[in-house]
């Protein structure tokens, strides 16, 4: 890939990632009153009122303002959570890492197996085989994934009794050694994940399927046919081309997997970056919930911005042109 | 309008596009003579022999049963398709609107207003919608506009992109070049020469528009930032959910579950079969 190429798209992923941060200032802004209305009761006198507010940089010009948290937000610093008392970084980082646990696998696995099942109901064209599953990926796309986890809880949790409700890890269970406490941890895994995968994998078998069928008519597929090789190996050779649209719907997908995320870890009480969101807001801690968006757009950003990257591998005809 | 007749008989046409029409008609039907059809009054806490009838299984006085409060589910139900369908149509019309406007400018004017609306659009997709609109709704109070808005103000983006690139491509077609010589305004190419080619694409997406409004509406909803004065589907799966009665009450989740389910079905089987018509590549051959 061409270096101006590279250098360009970074210049502007930190555009966007700049326009996103502005974005969340705002938005934070538009809070009715005051911040300090937010969280200190009405007992403190208006002298004290005065005095944090001058603590928190709060009695200075917007403009002043808005420097200060770009500054401090370039330099790492996220502030400090009202709830926990600690610095909002220390919170966040567990959480991202209870997130990623959940989402990187579930995405991997549905755009794997989702491929695999798009391609071959494009290549089969008409069947009764392909209509099926198209009617049933549709189908898992329109359920909202908190009603599936919703479901799934009230049959494998309280009906059979198979997995633990929510949380990460059994309360309580101490002691254990590395291999218990990943039994333990797959355990509680097992339904959000399975559940967050049958989100993910209806779109990538649609658009999957849909590129197939595009493949069929394509003049390299007829060479291949033409040269006398198999319908097997033709097949490869169109699903290896099949795949870039999947890659493209990725950037989408990382996105879209963020909105699903907080849905799932509020449902499950997996204690990731959503629900932290969503906590947070609930009890007012605003710093926590600015750094949680924070995360979140700043991970969907730069996951396109791989992706991106990646194409110029995948597809030598984009490189080609690039150069 | 013959074409416009004709798309029609076509979708009806489609098993899928029928039974989508069929079941989105029935959801309007219901919204609009809720007030005939409830049983009960949805708010009204009801009671039997004095006592709260609270998480009564379906019976002959409560068809589908009644929620933690002692609310009738039936009456809930019925009232909730309302919210459905003012979120779903009203956003999708906003966010195609904002969307096809976008595309249409972008992919006509190109240049420097191209890439600075393209820009944008990456911007709005480096948003991750279900956090933003929790925070931004959570922020500035739940209400069923700023549902709406919030929908609509993010998710013009992808039909920003696919009308950009049609448009693209329409514009280097001899009628619009027949246009430009006859003199013809660039507003008027854009508006009375282009848009009317990229209107079926727009509809699509109104179709689609419908399905992603109401699952975002649902989806808020649960997450407690639904408007408090109205009764929605994913409110009813919130209340279900915190009051822990969806552990175990069946006919206070499935319900509004399987209405959302069925509502956002419908509008993507609309939109398969809408799709069909207007690519005929993806038409069978012998229909």
């Amino acid at each position: 890939m061409e270096r101006r190429y590279i250098a360009s798209r970074i210049a502007q992923t930190i555009i966007t990632l700049y326009a996103v941060l502005t974005l969340m200032w705002v938005l934070f802004r538009l809070v009715p009153g005051d911040p300090t209305a937010m969280f200190l009761s009405g007992r403190l006198s208006p002298e004290d009122v005065e005095a944090i507010r001058k603590l928190w940089g709060l009695d200075q010009p917007l403009h002043v303002q808005y420097f200060k948290y770009m500054k401090n937000l370039s330099m790492g610093d996220l502030g400090i959570s009202f709830s926990y008392r600690e610095p909002v970084l220390k919170v966040m980082l567990p959480a991202l890492f209870n997130t990623l646990i959940l989402m990187i696998p579930s995405i991997l696995m549905a755009i794997v197996v989702g491929t695999l099942m798009g391609t071959n109901l494009g290549w089969k064209r008409g069947s009764a085989r392909e209509r099926i599953g198209v009617v049933l990926s549709l189908f898992v796309r329109s359920f909202p994934v908190f009603l599936t986890g919703i479901i799934v809880l009230m049959i494998f949790v309280h009906l059979l009794g198979w997995f633990p409700l929510g949380g990460m890890r059994t309360i309580g269970a101490f002691g254990l050694s590395w291999w218990e406490r990943f039994l333990d941890v797959s355990h509680h895994l097992a339904l959000p994940f399975g559940v967050a995968f049958l989100y993910y994998v209806g779109d990538v078998v649609v658009i999957s399927r849909t590129s197939m069928l595009e493949m069929i008519g394509e003049e390299f597929l007829q060479f291949a046919k033409a040269r006398g090789l198999s319908d097997k190996k033709v097949k490869k050779i169109a699903m290896r081309n099949a795949i870039i649209p999947v890659i493209t719907y990725s950037t989408i997908l990382i996105g879209f997997a963020f909105g699903g995320q907080v849905l799932l870890e509020v449902v499950f009480a997996w204690p990731g970056v959503g629900r932290l969101m969503v906590n947070s807001v609930q009890i007012h801690d605003y710093p926590v919930a600015q750094a949680a968006f924070f995360l979140m757009a700043t991970a969907v950003i730069i996951a396109n911005l791989l992706v991106d990257f990646s194409y110029g591998y995948l597809d030598p005809r984009i490189s080609i042109q690039k150069r | 309008m013959g074409v416009w007749k004709r798309n029609l008989k076509l979708i009806l046409h489609n098993p899928m596009g029928m039974f989508g029409v069929a079941t989105l008609s029935t959801f309007a039907l219901l919204a609009i003579f809720a007030p005939l059809i409830m049983p009960y009054d949805p708010m009204k806490c009801q009671y039997i022999d004095g006592e709260l009838a609270r998480l009564q299984p379906p019976s002959m006085h409560f068809l589908l049963g009644t929620t933690h409060f002692g609310r009738d589910v039936l009456s809930q139900v019925i009232i909730g398709s309302r919210v459905a369908l003012i979120v779903g149509s009203l956003a999708a019309i906003f966010l195609t609107f904002i969307g096809t406007n976008i595309g249409l400018v972008a992919g006509y004017c190109g240049g420097r207003v191209d890439s600075l609306l393209m820009r944008l659009t990456d911007i709005a997709f480096g948003i991750p919608f279900i956090p933003f609109a929790f925070l931004l709704i959570a922020l500035v109070g739940p209400s069923i506009w700023n549902i709406i808005i919030v929908i609509s103000f993010l998710m013009w983006r992808t039909t920003a992109r696919v009308i950009r690139s049609q448009v693209l491509s329409l514009k280097e077609r001899p009628f619009i070049t027949a246009a430009k010589v006859s003199g013809a305004s660039h507003l008027r190419i854009m508006y009375v020469h282009i848009l009317p080619n990229v209107l079926p694409m727009s509809f699509l997406y109104i179709a689609l528009g419908i399905a992603w409004s109401t699952l975002s509406e649902a989806s808020l909803s649960f997450l407690g930032i639904g408007d408090p004065r109205m009764i929605s589907w994913g409110q009813m799966l919130y209340y279900a959910f915190i009051t822990g009665s969806a552990r175990t009450a069946w006919w206070y989740v499935l319900p509004p579950g399987i209405c959302i389910a069925l509502f956002v079905i419908s509008a993507f089987m609309v939109g398969q079969a809408y799709e069909e018509v207007v690519n005929p590549r993806l038409r069978k051959r012998n229909s």
